[in-house]
């Protein structure tokens, strides 16, 4: 029998090392990154399911009762959380592409630019999440 | 001494670099975008939210916006993967699971986003 295990080293080891704030990002990118490859699947076979049902989506029933509750924290944990990733990606992405033509890799801007993605994103999450509950839309 | 054995280079590995970095440049524009209509549909979503893909540029904005974002998502998805599977044969089942999930995605949401924009 032919061993298909590679002998290769597999890469991040999560646990063995020591969090900063480089570590934070670089696994953070990736962690939204998957979060948003699932939830682009997700909306767009939403789309589809709304459109060929002949946009006869009826309104979500209201019920007070618990399970309506939970589904109800569930989906604004959602959206929060996708609303987190896709600042966050994009932010971190553009900090990617400019050490990608060799900008910002000195050790003190690595840092600085790090803390300031993360600033971003809690100030651009919070604010849509402020212009939602101002508009009532949920 | 144990010879490390390193998988044979399947030469795509630049092209899967750039092409990724060229798909993130192109999603920019097309988050902004998104962002800013979804702004819009939040100030009206009772009116403007029905017919949102009559309009041709957001028909044609949307579209490039998914298939990029599959594409960019596949080619990082692969990554991981290879990053974090250790065995060769689930390696390649999981990279043509995720592109089989990105293009059956892909074509039915681009058919759905013109069925809504060619009926309203």
């Amino acid at each position: 029998m032919e061993n298909h295990n590679s002998s290769k080293p597999t890469s991040p080891h999560l646990q063995i090392y020591r969090w900063n704030i480089s570590s934070i990002t670089s696994i953070l990118h990736r962690l939204t990154g998957v979060m948003l490859f699932f939830s682009v699947l997700i909306i767009a076979w939403f789309i589809v399911y709304y459109t060929y049902s002949f946009g006869s989506i009826s309104e979500k029933e209201h019920c007070e009762c618990l399970s309506m509750l939970i589904l109800d924290i569930v989906f604004y944990g959602a959206i929060i959380a996708l609303t987190f990733s896709l600042y966050y990606h994009f932010c971190n992405g553009i900090r990617h592409l400019f050490w990608d033509i060799g900008k910002g890799f000195n050790l003190k801007t690595a840092k600085f630019t790090g803390y300031l993605v993360i600033l971003l994103t809690l100030v651009l999450t919070i604010s849509t999440i402020a212009l939602t509950i101002y508009l009532k839309l949920f | 001494m144990k010879k490390i054995e390193i998988a044979p280079s399947t030469k795509t590995g630049f092209h899967h670099w750039l092409v990724q970095r060229v798909s993130a440049v192109a999603l920019i524009p097309l988050i902004i975008w998104l962002v800013l209509s979804l702004v819009e549909i939040a100030l009206d979503p009772a009116g403007y939210l029905p017919v949102f893909f009559a309009y041709p540029f957001n028909a044609f904005m949307a579209i490039l916006l998914f298939t990029t974002s599959l594409y960019h998502g596949s080619l990082g998805m692969r990554v991981i993967i290879e990053d974090y599977v250790t065995n060769k044969v689930k390696i390649h089942f999981y990279i043509m699971l995720v592109n089989f999930i990105s293009i059956t995605t892909a074509t039915a949401v681009v058919l759905a986003i013109l069925k809504l924009h060619l009926i309203n």
